[in-house]
């Protein structure tokens, strides 16, 4: 069920008003049997995987809510001679939770990729079975084995009812792209009783709707461009290509944030807030903060389940260690940590999907951000010696500029069909740039209007306006409730119309012109 | 300020607003034409939309001006309605409706049969008939009317009143946009019911290479895999029809249509032969699938539909008419008993073109002024005439008249070998003295074009202006009378001369600025009338060509000059004119070679 069908609109309508009508007590059952019904709609029998994902982590999370409850209980002479005991017992679980876990969804997403790289080097053929690729595999693992490690931290206590712990992990708004939650953010608010809030429920529609606008209207009309572009590389020249990759930064940015928007705003009607996943990532001032703002769930997953417990380990403590001894100043005093940031970039790059340009696009991330750090004394030097106002709005625009300038590099590696042929959009939109290409009519040729391009452009105004005034620290829903009602109605009427007539109104239309084309 | 609860119930009313306002939208401006008002009604854009709908909408109001249908999918459009009342001496509307499947077509007959008067019906058996039967009933571009179809009127109502907002503003749009001549958007003459192919009928159509830049799906036909899987559901409606057209005492005509052979040889023979056979147990029927027509895609507007010139051959069939061309090969009346002899053509298709026996190429040469002082290059001098048409005779060159080119396309008559037409444009008096005793002397002929404000002066109309003198109609009448020369039109009053008016000089066929195009054909439709009547008065004779003025035109103007009687039109665009048998429109802006102050050597080579 995509969050654009009128399946989805009326599915929600009728959940919201049953949500609020039913006891408040059998709230949570409701939500569950909605996510499941959501996720059955994508397919039935892919669900048999979320369910070894939520029974396996259910498990883990019962036996190590135990061991912690024990551990808690023995007195303190006990606790020195066992604790030793315990903790492997905890490890083991969480090992086998994990290890249970990614390798399921490493068999899913990842198992072709290897045995084609297998194939290719070492000649020989594995097998490699024709796997349906469940909806959203890769969220719902992390968020629970997250749940798991939060567990072996002793971070809370085990959700000991299935069915509550099963909708954590299924809730349907968030279970297709994320966000990624943590359990004690969102667990309480899933069990917990809510009564009718209208403020909730208003800003809910509204965030949809901002969702719905950036989603149908821009990303849907960018995509026509970017997808023709990318599919016939070798048509373009070379402006083309990076006017197309400038687009499908456009085109991701918009469908990626929307969705989640979307996502957020169903919960919130149902009085359930979720974290945020984007904040602004235009206005990154580095690729650190850039990974601070673009698919924010994603990286603090890294951070605390696979940063800290990789720079923590005896390996890498050694290593630091080592280094500090070997290597002379900076280098030597953080080239562990560096290392370790390199390895979550890598593997986030690696998470985006199995080839070769999402590794290439891992490395690229991973060798940007760590150079940077190690250079960072040097740069420190010369911010020095140069009479700039490194705190002005002018040097903040450089640094913005040159944050998206390596975003947008970054968007060839992983839109183009092939590694290679990424690399030559790359060549090409420096050495094939022809401006004349953006006036001889090539533009209209995907497909899209002049019209459509004033809709993008415009569209995009429109979001940078909201963005600004947001990274400003206003609220736009806050202000709008203090206009007066025709002003409010104004900002009903105009988006809804402009969603339905830009975004929505081509489903299922055939213009005569087609038509007559093909008869 | 507005409480939230309060804000909601805006919402919930302004969400519920918006289908009501999208019903009053689709009402008001009604593009698929099933709300019925006057207001904003356009036939021919609702058609082109879904012709089921929206032609049943058109025959409520209209159907007494129609006693007899043509009825199929779209090859049925190319059988010209006219063509068909002329045989039958009855009023045609053309039923075509695109894809149209056999259920479609027995839906729509016994429709047309309860509640109009029908007296001849012809049914296009489309070989694509075979394949599909009752699709697209969920579609609003496909759907039958429900009083068609027999279903419900609510539900029918409902999909119209809350079809996508698109289509409105595409009516809209296509409103500012109309043109005389079809757009995409109104492809359907609402008279005839037909497809609008004013403009497609005049385009110039000559050598095989030109063609093919134009239509390259024929040089890269698709492939396709058809499969007659219908065959039985098809007969299962014709013989339906033929029983109510038995009932009902209705002439019924079956005609199935010519298909372009590199699309029938995808066919599976076997399903092919099958259908025929079918076909002939329920009707006899004249079949036009494959002949030699079908391997030339010049006879046809793109990879499935054969050009309405083709529809008049089959007519002439189909009626006897032995005056019109069509190749040996072309129809055969397939009966029970001639059937399983018939189909045997379908075992072996080939798409091999004979173009020699239906084509030839004719030069045709262009002069203006013969005079001692050739200054510019549209003047020869009299030696260099002289010498260039006894080179042309010395070279076994026939010069043509019109008439000679006209029962070539017409009727099929063959050229002389060496063909060539010779013209001269102005109607100078220097034709008369010098070229036309010269072309006497070696036994050639020649097409003079003479605009027809400057007959017999030698001043610019009313201005006194001296310019070079014209011959008169006397000179004319005697020319034609010998009937070495042809006088014909260069039009009454479009080859003006900028320095010698006041406002914007008519220079040529086309839209003076800020002109409309009722405006233009208004204007040029009046000068034609007054040139073809001049000359029909003062010489007797008939002007059936036209050579446009400083080679300006447009598909208005050549539309134009279809609509008033001339049968060709020349420019002046130099290049050499390949004429096909059965097809008129090849005459419509031909080419020409414009001969400057060469000797006739030179001339045998610019056009060997």
């Amino acid at each position: 069920m995509a969050f654009t069908s009128v399946t989805f609109l009326g599915f929600m309508v009728i959940l919201v008003i049953l949500y609020y009508m039913i006891p408040k007590k059998f709230q949570w059952i409701l939500l569950l049997i909605g996510s499941y019904a959501f996720y059955l709609c994508g397919g039935v029998k892919t669900v048999i995987y979320l369910l070894l994902t939520t029974f396996s982590t259910y498990l883990a999370g019962i036996g190590l809510g135990s061991l912690n409850f024990k551990f808690k209980n023995l007195t303190s002479e006990e606790k020195k001679t066992i604790k030793a005991k315990i903790k492997k017992s905890k490890q083991r679980i969480v090992l086998a939770a994990a290890l249970f876990n990614f390798g399921m969804l490493y068999m899913l997403k990842y198992w072709a990729f290897t045995a084609e790289v297998i194939k290719s080097s070492a000649g020989f053929a594995l097998y490699v079975p024709n796997l349906l690729m469940p909806l959203g595999v890769s969220f719902y693992i992390f968020q629970s084995v997250g749940y798991v490690v939060d567990m072996y931290r002793g971070k809370y206590e085990a959700q000991r009812n299935f069915a509550k712990y099963a909708l954590f992990v299924s809730f349907f708004p968030q279970i297709i792209q994320g966000p990624i939650s943590r359990y004690n953010q969102l667990a309480p608010q899933l069990l917990g009783e809510h009564s009718v809030n209208w403020d909730q429920i208003k800003y809910g529609i509204q965030l949809a709707m901002w969702g719905y606008f950036k989603k149908l209207v821009i990303a849907e009309r960018a995509g026509v461009f970017v997808n023709e572009v990318y599919g016939n590389t070798a048509s373009y020249s070379g402006s083309m290509m990076a006017a197309a990759t400038l687009g499908y930064c456009i085109q991701l940015y918009c469908d990626f944030s929307g969705g989640i928007d979307i996502t957020r705003g169903a919960a919130q009607m149902l009085d359930i807030d979720m974290i945020q996943n984007f904040k602004r990532p235009i206005f990154a001032r580095s690729l650190t903060d850039y990974w601070r703002r673009w698919h924010i769930s994603l990286g603090q997953w890294m951070r605390d389940y696979l940063f800290y417990p990789l720079a923590l380990s005896k390996g890498f403590t050694k290593m630091g260690g080592f280094a500090r001894k070997h290597f002379r100043g900076t280098l030597g005093r953080i080239f562990a940590t560096s290392l370790a940031t390199f390895c979550i970039y890598f593997v986030i790059g690696i998470w985006h999907g199995a080839n070769f340009r999402y590794i290439t696009y891992g490395f690229y991330n991973g060798a940007i951000i760590t150079a940077s750090l190690l250079l960072e004394p040097t740069f420190a030097k010369i911010r020095k010696k140069l009479p700039i106002n490194w705190k002005g709005a002018g040097w903040h625009f450089v640094q913005i500029a040159r944050t998206c300038a390596i975003v947008f590099i970054g968007r060839y590696i992983t839109r183009a069909p092939r590694l290679l042929t990424a690399f030559y959009m790359i060549k090409m939109s420096v050495t094939d740039f022809r401006l004349s290409s953006f006036t001889d009519g090539t533009l209209f040729a995907f497909g899209l209007s002049g019209f459509d391009y004033i809709v993008i452009g415009l569209g995009m105004a429109v979001v940078l306006a909201v963005e600004t005034y947001q990274e400003r620290g206003g609220e736009v829903r806050k202000t709008l409730e203090q206009k007066n009602p025709f002003v409010q109605w104004l900002a009903v009427i105009v988006p809804l119309l402009v969603i339905i007539l830009l975004g929505a109104v081509d489903q299922g239309y055939v213009a005569a012109e087609f038509i007559y084309a093909q008869f | 300020m507005m409480n939230s609860k309060k804000w909601i119930v805006m919402f919930i009313i302004t969400v519920l607003i918006l289908p009501l306002l999208l019903a009053a939208c689709n009402f008001t401006l009604n593009p698929f034409g099933v709300f019925g008002q006057d207001f904003l009604t356009w036939h021919s854009f609702s058609e082109t939309l879904n012709p089921r709908v929206a032609k049943t909408e058109y025959l409520e109001e209209h159907h007494n001006e129609y006693d007899s249908y043509i009825i199929g999918c779209s090859s049925t459009s190319s059988y010209p309605v006219e063509t068909l009342n002329k045989y039958l001496d009855a009023d045609f509307y053309n039923l075509i409706m695109y894809g149209a499947d056999m259920w479609d077509v027995e839906k729509t007959v016994e429709y047309i049969n309860e509640n109009y008067e029908v007296k001849n019906l012809v049914l296009n058996v489309y070989i694509d008939n075979g394949i599909h039967y009752n699709e697209g009933e969920d579609s609003l571009n496909d759907k039958l009317h429900y009083k068609v179809s027999g279903k419900s009127g609510a539900a029918f109502y409902i999909k119209y009143l809350f079809a996508s907002v698109n289509y409105s503003f595409d009516k809209l749009s296509a409103l500012r946009n109309d043109t005389e001549l079809s757009k995409p958007f109104d492809v359907f003459d609402e008279k005839t019911g037909a497809y609008d192919k004013r403009a497609r009928d005049i385009e110039n159509i000559g050598d095989m290479g030109t063609y093919l830049e134009s239509y390259p799906v024929f040089a890269d036909y698709p492939p396709a895999a058809p499969d007659m899987g219908k065959i039985s559901e098809c007969m299962e409606s014709v013989k339906v029809i033929k029983e109510i057209c038995e009932k009902s005492g209705i002439n019924l005509y079956v005609a199935c249509a010519p298909v372009y052979a590199e699309y029938l040889q995808h066919f599976d023979s076997r399903q092919v032969k099958e259908f025929y056979t079918a076909l002939a147990e329920v009707t006899p029927f004249y079949d036009f699938t494959y002949s030699s027509v079908s391997c030339e895609p010049r006879y046809f507007y793109d990879a499935t539909h054969f050009r309405n010139a083709v529809g008049d051959m089959a007519a002439a069939y189909m009626f006897g008419d032995k005056s019109v061309y069509m190749p040996e090969d072309f129809g055969t009346y397939v009966t029970r008993e001639n059937v399983s002899e018939h189909v045997k053509v379908y075992d072996n298709i080939s798409i091999e073109r004979q173009d020699d026996i239906y084509t030839d190429s004719v030069p045709v040469l262009m002069y203006h002024h013969i005079d001692e002082n050739a200054d510019s290059n549209s003047v020869v001098t009299p030696d260099n005439f002289e010498s260039q048409i006894k080179a042309l005779r010395d070279n076994g060159y026939t010069a043509v008249t019109l008439d000679d080119i006209y029962d070539y396309v017409y009727s099929g008559t063959d050229l002389p070998d060496k063909p060539v037409l010779i013209t001269f444009d102005d109607g100078y008096a220097s034709n008369y003295d010098i070229a036309f005793p010269i072309l006497q002397k070696y036994g050639m002929k020649a097409v003079i074009f003479a605009v027809g404000s400057s007959v017999g002066k030698d001043t610019y109309k009313d201005t006194g202006i001296v310019i070079k003198p014209h011959f008169t109609y006397e000179q004319a009448k005697e020319m034609m009378d010998s009937s070495v020369i042809s006088v014909q039109t260069h039009t009454y009053d479009m080859h003006q001369a900028q320095d010698y008016e006041d406002d914007e000089a008519r220079t040529g066929a086309i839209m003076l600025t800020g002109e409309s195009e009722q405006e233009f054909m208004a204007a040029m439709e009046r000068d034609l009338t007054q040139a073809m009547n001049e000359m029909q008065s003062e010489t007797g004779y008939e002007i059936t060509a036209l050579a446009y003025p400083n080679g300006e035109y447009s598909d208005l103007s050549q539309h134009v000059c279809r609509s008033m009687g001339i049968k060709a039109t020349f420019t002046i665009e130099p290049r050499t004119n390949v004429l096909i048998k059965g097809l008129p429109q090849c005459l419509f802006g031909m080419g020409r070679y414009n001969v400057d102050d060469i000797t006739g050597k030179e001339l045998i080579a610019m056009i060997g």
